[in-house]
Formats: structure tokens, C-alpha cells, sequence
């Protein structure tokens, strides 16, 4: 029998350390909760895409395609993002959250809150959205400070990530509530380049940077990949939140000069993590595995996005197609982190059920195995998720990019039948494993 | 290291072999996340670390450990989580990589 007596060098050099404080996370209903939300926010996105096709391809700035774009950015992004940072902040930060009745309130709050933005938008009632809109930032701020705890502790590349990322998250949701009085009160004009400055303030600065952020933490474990150095992740939290932040001020002041500076920093930001995804995968050592498959896939929806924007500021084309072009980059941008969102659900729905189920007692699987997370999922399925999502999300970008209602409705269909499969698979997973004790 | 503290590492090393890292169904002596095992003043002491700190199993892999070791032996069992030296995937024993697919590289 091999001893487990490690070499003499190692012994000496191994030295105990404070073990893990128990139950830094949050109650599972917490995180389940934000993330079970973002499946039914998912849903919902693609019904509203299928019900209001005509008009999202085209005229992406109605207030009907605002209604939707507020499902995508809100009942879905942001909703799933929050589900993983309450889960992930606390064991990265190595500290607890301030308070876990905090975090219920926050999902209490969010949820009605992003419904009520949505139907104030749907139904073209401005003071709904004001008072929603208020009550989401509250729901956001608290949130913030909920995650200050861990963030304020903890140290490192994803830590310093997910720090910027919670700040300019708030920040977006103050945006938004400016916006929404503003439709009231007319304090200043909503310039279409005023919009983007929202969109690429939540979608790059808040939610993108808490990708970028959370994978540098994710990917070593998942793919078993170690690189030694600090790698091109940690430049990449730096530029990306610098370039958005010029960006988004030259797209509020309407400086050309600005807005490009800017937007090639954050490019930067983005291509430091597309190489960092890379030195990953060429340093790892385990094959590749669906969730691989939908981080790969997201990246080449982020290029898409990029060449996108850049052809919607550039290209010599009028102002309806500059509009279709830019409303297909903001699509590319929500593929690239709502194919992020689905797949690492598949790990982290798994994770934190097996977490409950041990506790419960659950050990063995239902062939009398060690209880695996590829226990609580079936894997054909997350793989009609994948392609559901996939051709989904592709379908959108190329339908907003050509005004082809259609394609819209077609994207709004898979994306629908996505959300259904991949509740269903991650709910009855758990549920199924739970008979095995 | 005496024959009795041999047969208590040996049996210790069984019991961790049944502590699965719950993502790569491999176990954590496989996987070398065990760094040492010995008896200090009566006590089985297994030190082990984590493919990462801030991994998600941080908590639920060392409590695992100590209930395994505890499940073997009646004298009392301490499990400590270090992170120096770090862990590297060059630890994976080779049957360990040839299940991850990488056996040739390992």
C-alpha cells in the first residue's frame, strides 16, 4: 500500500494553517434562490422576445424592447451573477457575509423590484419604473455592503476584481434610477450614446468584470490548470474597469476622442482575459468538458460583440443600421456572460446541493458510489442546454444585427427552452439524489 | 518511525482514500492533496491542502478527512489544512492523471 509520508523537504515546509472557518457561504436557499430567480428571469426573456419580435428587430429603443432588454440585463445577468457572489465572495474572501438576513431581504427585495421595472417598462408607466427602480438600487446597495465583508478581508486577483466589479454594479443600478426620474423630470436629453453608457457600465464594468474576475479563481480548479506568475488575469481587472469607466464618461459627454481611449483599454482588459482563458487551457490537466464548451463559446460571443461595437462606431453605414449594430453588440455582450451564467450553474447549483445533501447524510449515489456533483445533473441534458443557449443567443445577435424578427423569435424560443431544460435538470437533479440516502 | 506508527499511517492512508473530491471523483491521496501523516503525542495528524485556497470544497473536503480518520481509529484524530507548500497538479499520482486524461503529461 502507497504511505501518504511526504518527502522530508515538503514536511518541513508544510505548516499548519488556520483551517477553514465552518459555513463561510451564506445558506444554500440564498444563492439557490438569486439563481432559480435567473433561470425563471431567463424564461421570461425569451417568452418576451417571441411575444415582442416585430418590434425588438425593429426599433431596439421602443419601450417594449426596453422591457426585455431590462429582463435580460436584470431578470437574468444580474440576478444570476448576484446568486454566485453571494456564494462565491464569502470562500474567496475567506469571511463571512455581514449578515445573512441581509442577503434574504436583498433576494426579497430584487426580485419584485426587477418585475416592477419591466412591467413600468411593458406597460409604459414611468412612475412604476422610478419606484422599482429605487427599490432595486436599495436591494443593490445592500448587497454591497453585505459583500464588503468578505471583499474588504480577502486578497488577490479575483478579490481585487470583484471589488470594482460590486462598486460599478451599484454604480449602474444609480444610473439607472437617474434614468428613470429623468424620464419624468427631463433633466437632461437620453441620448441613444447615453444608453450605452448604462448598458456598458453594467454589462462590462459591473457584470463582465465579475466574470473575468470570478474565472480567475474558477478556471485553475476546473480545468486543473496552475501557471506560475500572476498571469495576464491580473492585468486584465485592472484595464478592464479603467476602460470602461473612460468609456462610459466620453459616451455621456459625447467625446469622440474619449469614448475611443477608453473603449481600446477596456479591449485590452478583455484581451488580457481571452489570454488568460488561454494559458489556462494549454496548462491544464483534465480534458475538456461541457462547461468548457460554453466558456469557449462565450469568448467567441465576446469577439463578436467587440467587432460589433467597433463596426457600429466605425463602419460607414447609416444611423438605423448603426442602431442595429449596436443593439446586436450589447446581444453579443449578454451571450458572452449568459453563456457564463448557464454553464457555471451546471457547477455551481451541483456544488451547493451536494454541500446540503451531505449534511443531510446523502454519501453514495445511486450505484453505491462516492456522491459526485455529476451526480445531481443528467449530462445529456446540460448538453441541450448548451445548444439551446448556443443557438439561441447566436440567433439574436444575427436577427438585432439584420432587424429580422424571425430570427428574433427563433432566439426567443431556444432561450425559452433552455431555461426550462436547465431548471429542470438542476432542480430534479438534487431532488433525485436525495432519495439515495 | 516506528512499526506501530507505520501501520497507523498505512491505516490512516485507507481511511483518506475514501475522501472523493467531489468534481474530479478522484480520491484526495490520489490526488495529493495528503501532504503528511503522523502521530503526535497520541494524536493522528493528517496535514492536507486544497487544490486552491478559496476553492469550494474548502470546507466540506477537510471535514470529510477528520470524519474518515475518525471513523478509523479510536484515539483522537486532528486534520490541518496548509497551503505551503502550494499544491501543483505535478502531485496527482499517475493513475490519478491517466483517469483525468492526462496520464502522458503528468
Amino acid at each position: 500500500m502507497t504511505t501518504v509520508v511526504a518527502p522530508p523537504s515538503v514536511r518541513a515546509a508544510g505548516r499548519p494553517a488556520t483551517s477553514p472557518s465552518p459555513a463561510l457561504a451564506p445558506p444554500a436557499a440564498i444563492p439557490l434562490g438569486f439563481l432559480a430567480a435567473s433561470g425563471a428571469g431567463l424564461a421570461a426573456l425569451g417568452a418576451g422576445l417571441v411575444v415582442a419580435a416585430r418590434t425588438v428587430a425593429a426599433v431596439p429603443t421602443a419601450p417594449h424592447v426596453v422591457a426585455v432588454a431590462h429582463l435580460c440585463m436584470l431578470g437574468f445577468l444580474v440576478t444570476g451573477v448576484l446568486g454566485a457572489l453571494h456564494q462565491f465572495v464569502p470562500v474567496v474572501g475567506g469571511r463571512r457575509l455581514r449578515s445573512n438576513a441581509l442577503a434574504a431581504l436583498t433576494l426579497a427585495v430584487w426580485v419584485p423590484a426587477v418585475a416592477g421595472i419591466v412591467a413600468g417598462f411593458a406597460l409604459d408607466v414611468p412612475g412604476l419604473v422610478a419606484v422599482s427602480g429605487a427599490a432595486a438600487f436599495a436591494a443593490l446597495a445592500a448587497a454591497g455592503v453585505n459583500l464588503s465583508a468578505p471583499l474588504a478581508y480577502g486578497t488577490g486577483t479575483p478579490v481585487t476584481g470583484l471589488r470594482w466589479a460590486v462598486a460599478l454594479l451599484v454604480a449602474t443600478a444609480g444610473f439607472g434610477v437617474v434614468y428613470a426620474f429623468d424620464r419624468q423630470a427631463g433633466w437632461f436629453p437620453l441620448f441613444p450614446v447615453r444608453v450605452l453608457a448604462h448598458a456598458h457600465l453594467g454589462l462590462l464594468g459591473a457584470l463582465g468584470l465579475a466574470y473575468v474576475a470570478v474565472a480567475e479563481k474558477l478556471w485553475p480548479m476546473f480545468l486543473l490548470a496552475h501557471r506560475p506568475g500572476r498571469g495576464p488575469g491580473a492585468l486584465a481587472v485592472r484595464l478592464l474597469p479603467a476602460g470602461v469607466l473612460v468609456l462610459v464618461g466620453g459616451l455621456l459627454v459625447r467625446s469622440t476622442p474619449a469614448a475611443i481611449a477608453g473603449a481600446t483599454v477596456a479591449c485590452a482588459g478583455l484581451g488580457a482575459h481571452l489570454a488568460s482563458l488561454a494559458g489556462f487551457i494549454r496548462h491544464r490537466r483534465r480534458k475538456l468538458e461541457l462547461l468548457h464548451a460554453f466558456v469557449l463559446t462565450g469568448a467567441v460571443a465576446l469577439v463578436s460583440a467587440v467587432v460589433l461595437g467597433a463596426a457600429s462606431a466605425f463602419a460607414p453605414v447609416g444611423p438605423l443600421t448603426r442602431m442595429h449594430l449596436a443593439a446586436a453588440e450589447i446581444a453579443g455582450l449578454a451571450a458572452w456572460l449568459g453563456l457564463a451564467i448557464v454553464g457555471h450553474s451546471h457547477k455551481i447549483v451541483p456544488f451547493i446541493s451536494y454541500t446540503a445533501l451531505r449534511a443531510r447524510g446523502v454519501s453514495r449515489n445511486g450505484r453505491g458510489g462516492p456522491l459526485l456533483f455529476a451526480d445531481l445533473y443528467d449530462a445529456r441534458l446540460a448538453r441541450v442546454s448548451y445548444a439551446a443557449a448556443t443557438a439561441g443567443f447566436a440567433l439574436l445577435i444575427a436577427g438585432l444585427a439584420t432587424a429580422g424578427p424571425v430570427l428574433v423569435a427563433a432566439a426567443g424560443a431556444l432561450i425559452v427552452g433552455c431555461a426550462v431544460v436547465t431548471l429542470l435538470n438542476l432542480v430534479t437533479g438534487p431532488i433525485r439524489a436525495g432519495a439515495w440516502q | 518511525m516506528t512499526t506501530d506508527e507505520g501501520r497507523v499511517i498505512e491505516r490512516a492512508s485507507a481511511a483518506l482514500r475514501f475522501v472523493v473530491d467531489p468534481e474530479l471523483g478522484l480520491d484526495i491521496v490520489e490526488l495529493g492533496l495528503v501532504y503528511d501523516i503522523r502521530v503526535d503525542d497520541g494524536v493522528v495528524v493528517a496535514e492536507m491542502t486544497l487544490t486552491t485556497p478559496g476553492c469550494p470544497v474548502s470546507e466540506s473536503l477537510p471535514a470529510e478527512a477528520r470524519a474518515a480518520l475518525a471513523g478509523a481509529f479510536q484515539s483522537p484524530v486532528r486534520v490541518d489544512v496548509v497551503w505551503d507548500p502550494p499544491w501543483t497538479p505535478e502531485r496527482i499520482s499517475p493513475a490519478a492523471a491517466m483517469a483525468l486524461g492526462f496520464g502522458a503529461r503528468s
